[in-house]
């Protein structure tokens, strides 16, 4: 019985001084599961994304990721979680400008000495490890030598995945990441990410709007039906 | 962790050279300025305060001891009462007496005055660090006519070798009372000091009895009442440097001066009488300091725009790396260590702009205006680099703080 990625228990949350915006009783995603999680802008999908990976507090209801409780009381505890044991990925500008897409991919690193010493005790030297996902994500050496800014949205979208995927994380979160891509681009990318979550036995927590991509995934779910504050 | 943090900070700011170099240059700057100043300052102390060294008493008829190394060192101001040749050819001959140089004033070239002394005022004279006066030409008087010049009265006045001049009586600028038909030769001058030797013109004391023969009334005497033949031993003179055989002994030498029942005397130790001076005139000094220190302050306040005016733009990059684990303190500490860095930078620059400068110019300053420039020491660098690193950390910590609060407030969502 292996431990689920996601279980959120009776969550209730509004920003301070506005109306409930998500009120979940029961959400789960089990262990290496990929969810297309579908809801329009404004649904509160981000916020719900920021309560999983543990930068927002959750204040009413329990959430637990890969068997660790996201704590309010507890930031540190939280971003450590989330440094050793999450990818996320953006929409859009997912790389820090000043770092080279392979310092970028390492990232997570300057975080989390477990997440490299977990790469360690693989066997892998985490350049190594960063040049193997960017490869398998199709970032061409071409694109490795440029400046992170230089390089095109779907080039930024691989080195992000391939940050998120660095050191086996249990979980990743990807909120829109294909909507600023073109639809050739889209798809390879998604097939990709899709393949080495798979691999490396990751769950993926995949979020858009855009319903068309549901097939590729596991399981879907509507935000709506499971938030009842939206509904009511 | 903060080693991460270390080389993120650094790469941040070679992100962003254009206004990093701006802020570290308007900082290196204002370091550079205020080592400057310090080097002035301490060099215009020390030069002070060694205007005269190696002289151990200075005697003159009693007075206030200001007084009397106002016009015996610095040649300003007036002698209250002239002291007795007796008395100084008692002094000269007291056991624990070294050399005794005796010194007359009261007269005047164009400004700068004459003093009346012997040869041995140029071997006992010292100032600095036991500097000698030095001739840069010439020889010193050996006999009446004959007059050695101060550097700046041979610079301004643009006297040279043989040139003959007439001494007023007097001080004051324009004197109406010449000691006509009585010139001098020039027949030295000296290197320059940084001292008010330099301001002054140097003849025997013989030659002072003789400008003065039939002066008695203290008018110029009438033609033909002057009688040059007569013995010229001086009656009076002003003040005499003192040197004792041994340190220890100034302190009873000078109890016995000052005691001394034949004549009112007050002998004083130069370097007590010249650090009662600074007391006096260096508050100018407290005030170039804390000049200095705003300015560091204002160069210092250049990292608020720098680290301030990116924030809104940063606010992307801070979500990522909060997305990628960071916490916010880590955030925090990025902000901080960039301002400390720029900080840091700018004061390690000036110190080694402030260090390639003091060789290029200070022996230029030393010869031109006889100031010794003080060194700074590398303990007071470095504790210039370490005040100026935390100052410049104090001020990144309110955009850090602001940059904080915004990553906490954005949570997992990038503002597009």
């Amino acid at each position: 019985m292996s431990v689920p990625a996601i279980a959120i228990s009776n969550l209730r949350f509004a920003w301070p001084g506005g109306p409930d915006l998500l009120t979940i009783d029961a959400f789960k995603l089990e262990a290496a599961e990929s969810l297309f999680l579908a809801g329009a802008s404004g649904s509160g999908k981000s916020t719900l994304l920021g309560l999983i990976a543990g930068i927002t507090p959750c204040l009413s209801g329990d959430v637990t990721v890969l068997g660790e409780v996201m704590d309010p009381d507890r930031p540190s505890r939280r971003d450590a979680i989330r440094a050793s044991r999450l990818g996320v990925i953006f929409q859009l500008f997912n790389l820090v400008p000043y770092l080279s897409p392979l310092e970028n991919v390492l990232l997570p690193l300057r975080f989390s000495p477990e997440r490299a010493s977990r790469l360690r005790a693989a066997g892998l030297s985490p350049e190594q490890e960063a040049a193997r996902l960017l490869d398998v994500l199709g970032l061409d050496s071409d694109g490795l030598d440029r400046a992170s800014t230089a390089l095109s949205v779907g080039q930024q979208q691989r080195v992000a995945a391939a940050r998120a995927l660095l050191g086996r994380p249990g979980l990743v979160i990807a909120d829109e990441p294909t909507s600023a891509l073109d639809h050739d681009t889209r798809d390879a990318f998604l097939s990709l990410l899709a393949a080495e979550c798979r691999a490396s036995d990751a769950a993926l927590l995949f979020v858009s709007h855009d319903r068309r991509l549901a097939n590729r995934f596991d399981r879907m779910v509507e935000l709506d039906t499971i938030n009842h504050a939206a509904a009511a | 962790m903060r080693a991460p943090l270390l080389t993120l900070a650094w790469k941040s700011l070679v992100n962003r050279s254009l206004s990093a170099g701006l802020t570290i240059l308007a900082i290196t700057l204002s370091v550079t300025l205020f080592l400057g100043v310090e080097k002035i300052r301490t060099g215009v102390r020390d030069s002070f305060n060694s205007t005269i060294s190696d002289t151990d008493l200075i005697v003159g008829a009693r007075g206030g001891a200001l007084n009397l190394l106002l016009y015996s060192v610095f040649r300003l101001g007036d002698p209250t009462a002239n002291m007795s040749w007796d008395s100084y050819l008692l002094i000269a001959s007291a056991p624990d007496v070294d050399w005794a140089v005796p010194i007359s004033l009261g007269d005047s070239h164009r400004g700068y005055r004459v003093v009346g002394t012997t040869p041995d005022y140029f071997r006992h004279y010292r100032y600095g660090r036991s500097r000698p006066l030095v001739l840069a030409t010439g020889r010193t008087f050996q006999g009446r006519h004959e007059v050695v010049l101060g550097a700046d009265v041979a610079r301004r006045l643009n006297y040279g070798i043989g040139d003959r001049i007439a001494l007023s009586h007097g001080i004051g600028d324009v004197s109406f009372a010449e000691h006509s038909g009585y010139e001098f030769a020039v027949v030295g001058i000296l290197a320059r000091t940084g001292t008010p030797v330099d301001r002054s013109l140097h003849v025997s004391l013989e030659s002072i009895k003789a400008i003065h023969v039939g002066w008695d009334s203290g008018a110029p005497p009438r033609t033909g009442t002057a009688n040059i033949s007569a013995p010229l031993t001086p009656d009076s003179i002003t003040a005499v440097l003192v040197g004792a055989t041994s340190p220890i002994r100034v302190l009873s030498l000078q109890r016995q001066i000052n005691t001394y029942g034949g004549e009112a005397l007050s002998a004083v130790m130069p370097g007590v009488a010249l650090s009662q001076l600074w007391e006096v005139i260096g508050a100018a000094e407290t005030a170039f300091t804390a000049i200095s220190c705003l300015v560091v302050v204002v160069g210092l306040s250049g990292i608020l725009t720098a680290l301030s005016s990116g924030l809104n733009e940063r606010r992307r990059e801070m979500a990522v790396l909060r997305a990628a684990g960071a916490r916010p303190r880590d955030i925090f500490a990025l902000l901080i260590l960039e301002a400390a860095s720029i900080a840091a930078a700018g004061a390690i620059i000036g110190i080694l702009v402030t260090r390639i400068g003091f060789v290029a110019v200070s022996e230029i300053v030393r010869t031109r205006f006889g100031l010794e420039l003080g060194g700074n020491t590398g303990l007071s660098e470095l504790l210039l680099l370490v005040l100026v690193t935390l100052a410049g950390a104090a001020l990144g910590a309110w955009p850090a703080w602001r940059a904080q609060r915004n990553a906490l407030a954005d949570g997992l969502s990038i503002r597009l």
